[in-house]
Order: structure tokens, then C-alpha cells, then sequence
């Protein structure tokens, strides 16, 4: 377990600033006034990324770093080639800080959490002003996150599709912690 | 007398071969001969002391100026700070890897942050102006077909009323052609059936 370096956090702020607005800032500000308050750090264990509180992480280096599973909330991994991918697992830090949103109706839940994208017809509401090939986190109506993905098409040209034509592509959503349960948390 | 005289013969001649009258060592060697020489010697090596002297002077100061350029710095010289025995464990090996620099401080996150955050609102912006710009010329293309389409229509109307006018005026003028037709009974209606029998019993 390590902290990540430079050119690490750059790749993971700027994986995490598609979804998130100015408020990401907030991710890491610490938790009380003071000059030794507890604060969330990013911690890198067997190439994934861990948000944690830094006093649970103090006391997780007394583990075997081969011994040690999980700790904090996994955001995702990095590749071999440098690059960042989120897990469904950030999902409640993404839901808290997002920019833009897009609500499914009841009947667009079910095809969403099975891993399709999702069509027009099945979109209640969405972020105005929302551009073309940009982060947006899916709640279902009442307000539950349900997943995420990238938009197919900016807000205006989305009015003038037909109703089967695909507004979002899926990235992660919450059925993943079902379909896989055997590899999401498994390190090797 | 006569010693001082001797004395002055001999100096007679050295004063001959120096040929200096009026010089110091010309009146010394009338008073005292034996001196003389011992001057005159002291004098050659004084005045070469001195030609000496100027020469080993100059080079005294290219010396100096070869010394001043030669001064070292204390990190040229690379001594350490504290002049102590340093274990071979301790002392990092120069130019090796310098391993991972994390970032773990809060400002440096922040700094990265704003970085990252500016560059992304920067590109969405761009995205936006590119899409409204994209929409204005779509919504341009748009009008200028629905006025091509309208001008088209236009058009045809026209054609299709010129056709219908003209389908009208050739019927007129057929009827007028044709005089006392059938038509021109049915169009008129009962008075011109009587001209007709007018003329025609006429």
C-alpha cells in the first residue's frame, strides 16, 4: 500500500472531473478544524485505488501488504499502461459530486442494472446543457444512483432522436455487484 | 700620498675603461681604490636584482590572476558539510534511480486539481460552443430547405392555375368558335334558343 504518485493522481482527477463538478475539491478537505484532523487520502493496494480515511490507513500498513484485501472505498484500478478505470464502487462518491445527471424512468431501471445502455424512451429527465461524449451518473427517479456512463448525443440533438435511439452508453452500473460479485474484489 | 697615488694609477685606469667621470664610483676610487671594484660588482648585481625584480614581479601577478581563477566553490569541491565517516548503507548512491515522488499533501492534491479541473471545464466549454455553433447551421440548413421547399410548392401552384386558366380560356374560346353550339345554349339559356329560331326560320 502506497500513496499515489504525481502523474498517478493527475490521471485519477481527471478520470474522476468527467463526472464530478468544481465540488471535487471536497473529496479530500479535511474532516475537522485542526492542525492533525483525519482526512481522506487515496491509497494505491495491488494497482487499485482506495479512498480512505488516513487513520485507517496508518493502521492498515501494520498488514502484510499480500495479506491485505481491501480497505476504504475501491474508486478503481489503474492498467499496466497508466490509465485509470472506475469501478461501480465509486459510484456513491461520484453520485455525491456529480455534474450532470440523468434520471431513468421505472421501466428503463431493469434493462439499465443488465447492462444495456439506455434509449430515449426510457430517460425521465437530464441535465440541461449537457454536451456530446460526456460523464453523467444515472439515478433511478427517486434519486437512487443506479450507474454511470458517457452521453451519445448533447442534450438538444437527444430531443430530436426517436425513442429507441441510445442517449447513454452504460460504463458500470449496479448490477455489476451481482454479474461480478467473483472479480470485483478479488485482487488476482 | 703615494699608496692613495698607486691607488689612483690603478683607478686612473679603471676610471679610463669605465669612462664615467662625474659618476660616484669615479670619485670613490680616489679616495678608496680597493673599494671600487667591490662597488662596481655590487652595482652589476643590484641593477640586475632589479631587472630581476621587475620580471619576477610580472609574474608574480600572472601568478596571481592564475590562482584567482582557480578558486574552487564549496560544492565544486564537494566536501561534506561535517567532516565524519558516513556508513556505505547510508550515503545514497549518485545518479542511481530516484524512486516514486508520491503526493500525499493537500495542497499539492489541490494544485493538481484545480490543474485537472480548469483543463476539463475548459474542454466542455469548447464541446458546448461546438454544439451550439453545429445547431446554429444545422437550424440554418434547416430554414433555407423548408424556403426551397415552400419556393417549390410555390411553384407548382402556379403551374397548376396556369394550366386550369388556360383549360378555361380554350374552352371559352371554343365556344366562342363554335357560335350557336350546343354549348352556347346550355351556357346562355332560353333567350338565345329564341334568337335562334329567329334565325334560323329566319
Amino acid at each position: 500500500m502506497r500513496p499515489l504518485t504525481e502523474t498517478e493522481t493527475q490521471t485519477l482527477f481527471t478520470k474522476l472531473a468527467n463526472y464530478t463538478g468544481n465540488s471535487l475539491k471536497n473529496l479530500i478537505a479535511p474532516l475537522e478544524n485542526g492542525p492533525n484532523a483525519d482526512r481522506y487520502v487515496f491509497r494505491i493496494q495491488q494497482s487499485r485505488c482506495y479512498y480512505v480515511r488516513l487513520s485507517i490507513a496508518n493502521l492498515a500498513t501494520s498488514i502484510a501488504r499480500e495479506k491485505l484485501l481491501s480497505l476504504g472505498t475501491c474508486l478503481g484500478k489503474f492498467t499496466k499502461t497508466g490509465k485509470f478505470r472506475l469501478h461501480i464502487t465509486a459510484l456513491p462518491i461520484l453520485a455525491e459530486h456529480a455534474r450532470y445527471k440523468v434520471w431513468v424512468k421505472a421501466n428503463g431501471e431493469m434493462p439499465f442494472l443488465y447492462g444495456g445502455h439506455i434509449v430515449k424512451a426510457h430517460v425521465g429527465r437530464w441535465s440541461d446543457d449537457c454536451p456530446e461524449h460526456q460523464g453523467v451518473v444515472v439515478y433511478s427517479m427517486n434519486d437512487t444512483p443506479l450507474g454511470f456512463g458517457v452521453t451519445a448525443r448533447s442534450t438538444q440533438e437527444a430531443r430530436r432522436l426517436d425513442p429507441t435511439g441510445i442517449t447513454c452508453f452504460r460504463q458500470a452500473d449496479c448490477g455489476e455487484y451481482l454479474r461480478d460479485e467473483d472479480s470485483l474484489f478479488a485482487t488476482s | 700620498m703615494a699608496p692613495s697615488r698607486t691607488s689612483t694609477v690603478k683607478s686612473k685606469h679603471a676610471t679610463n675603461k669605465s669612462g664615467i667621470k662625474n659618476s660616484k664610483t669615479s670619485t670613490r676610487s680616489k679616495s678608496d681604490g680597493v673599494s671600487k671594484p667591490k662597488s662596481a660588482k655590487s652595482k652589476r648585481t643590484q641593477s640586475k636584482g632589479v631587472s630581476l625584480g621587475s620580471v619576477t614581479g610580472k609574474g608574480s601577478a600572472l601568478n596571481k590572476l592564475k590562482k584567482k581563477r582557480r578558486v574552487y566553490t564549496e560544492k565544486e569541491l564537494d566536501i561534506p558539510a561535517l567532516n565524519m565517516i558516513t556508513p556505505v548503507g547510508v550515503e545514497k548512491p549518485k545518479g542511481g534511480k530516484k524512486g516514486k515522488v508520491f503526493v500525499d499533501d493537500r495542497e499539492s492534491m489541490l494544485t493538481i486539481l484545480a490543474m485537472v479541473h480548469a483543463d476539463k471545464e475548459g474542454q466542455i466549454e469548447s464541446k458546448m460552443m461546438k454544439a451550439r455553433q453545429m445547431e446554429a447551421i444545422r437550424d440554418a440548413r434547416k430554414a433555407e430547405a423548408e424556403k426551397r421547399v415552400e419556393e417549390r410548392k410555390d411553384r407548382l401552384d402556379e403551374a397548376k392555375e396556369g394550366l386550369r386558366k388556360k383549360r378555361k380560356r380554350a374552352a371559352a374560346e371554343r365556344e366562342e368558335k363554335a357560335g350557336g353550339g350546343v354549348k352556347a345554349e346550355a351556357v346562355a339559356g332560353t333567350r338565345p334558343l329564341r334568337k335562334r329560331k329567329s334565325v334560323s326560320f329566319a
